[in-house]
């Protein structure tokens, strides 16, 4: 997760906060939230392990960003990717070259998977 | 001990070029970016009436009433979010006081449904009746108002009637929004 990921989740928690406790300051309430927020992430986990379609609504689907020296520029773009995104994954990964990649992978968590040509060929 | 169940591996993510396990879905991302799309439309719609304040505390939202007679000015805020203190202003013409006295009666949706916390300033005396409150305040002669600090606290379409002796009654929408 990105650091301003990060600050975008806590900025949304707080905006949500006030709609949803409003002035019930009580002990009942807090449980009965914190309850109710492990129950729909239980029942979110459930359902997509249950029903495929659901779990690909809900966490969408790995896209290839680049094959064999190709990038896929329809995805790239609809994406709101950038190749120097694809080269900071591969830089992490201690690539220099994009001639070195043999894929990239946006994952389900967002993050960029390389897989490097002496591993892919 | 009993033993934990297994089942073999099956290689059933689908493969790009034969070669890495991607399980990619190009057809359902394809449809996505499109319900993505209509999606947007829909956010941006959003924020356009929260911007021209359709959605309240906007300046659609805000409204001005009268009586033909000019005994009162009604500036109030058509469209209110629940909970959110909001003012409603009365300006009262000359016609509206009576021996140094402003008498304003309002309907109970004032109190009951639109949250009226407070009388800015305080009335002499309030009364309930007639299916609402009636308010006296000591007044003399020039530009004079009443203000009302409403915080509503029931979502819904409201009516509000407002009235002082001699002029016709002011009949107010107000809606509420979650």
């Amino acid at each position: 997760m990105t650091p301003f990921e990060y600050v975008l989740i806590f900025f949304i928690g707080g905006l949500t906060l006030t709609a949803m406790v409003g002035d019930d300051r009580s002990i009942a309430n807090a449980y009965s939230q914190i309850i109710a927020v492990a129950a729909a992430h239980f029942a979110l986990t459930w359902m997509k392990k249950r029903w495929y379609r659901f779990g690909l609504i809900v966490d969408g689907t790995p896209l290839v960003l680049l094959e064999k020296g190709k990038w896929r520029t329809e995805t790239m773009s609809k994406s709101l990717i950038q190749d120097d995104d694809v080269m900071a994954s591969a830089r992490d990964k201690g690539l220099e070259r994009l001639d070195q990649i043999d894929y990239a992978v946006l994952e389900r968590n967002s993050e960029i998977s390389i897989i490097p040509a002496s591993k892919g060929s | 001990m009993p033993s934990l169940r297994t089942s073999p591996v099956e290689d059933s993510v689908p493969r790009i070029n034969n070669e890495i396990a991607v399980g990619e879905d190009l057809e359902f991302q394809r449809r996505w970016w499109r319900f993505e799309n209509i999606l947007w439309i829909f956010l941006v719609a959003i924020l356009a009436l929260d911007v021209t304040g359709l959605l309240g505390r906007g300046y659609l939202a805000k409204g001005t009433a009268q009586t033909k007679d000019g005994a009162m000015v009604v500036k109030y805020e058509r469209i209110e979010r629940f909970k959110t203190p909001s003012i409603l202003t009365i300006q009262f013409g000359p016609s509206a006081l009576q021996n140094g006295k402003l008498i304003l009666w309002t309907s109970d949706s004032l109190v009951k449904d639109l949250g009226a916390q407070r009388v800015i300033p305080q009335p002499e005396a309030s009364v309930i009746g007639e299916g609402g409150l009636r308010y006296v305040f000591d007044a003399t002669p020039g530009p004079s108002s009443v203000q009302f600090a409403l915080e509503p606290g029931k979502i819904g379409l409201h009516h509000l009637t407002l009235r002082v002796p001699g002029s016709e009654d002011l009949k107010l929408d107000v809606a509420v929004l979650p």
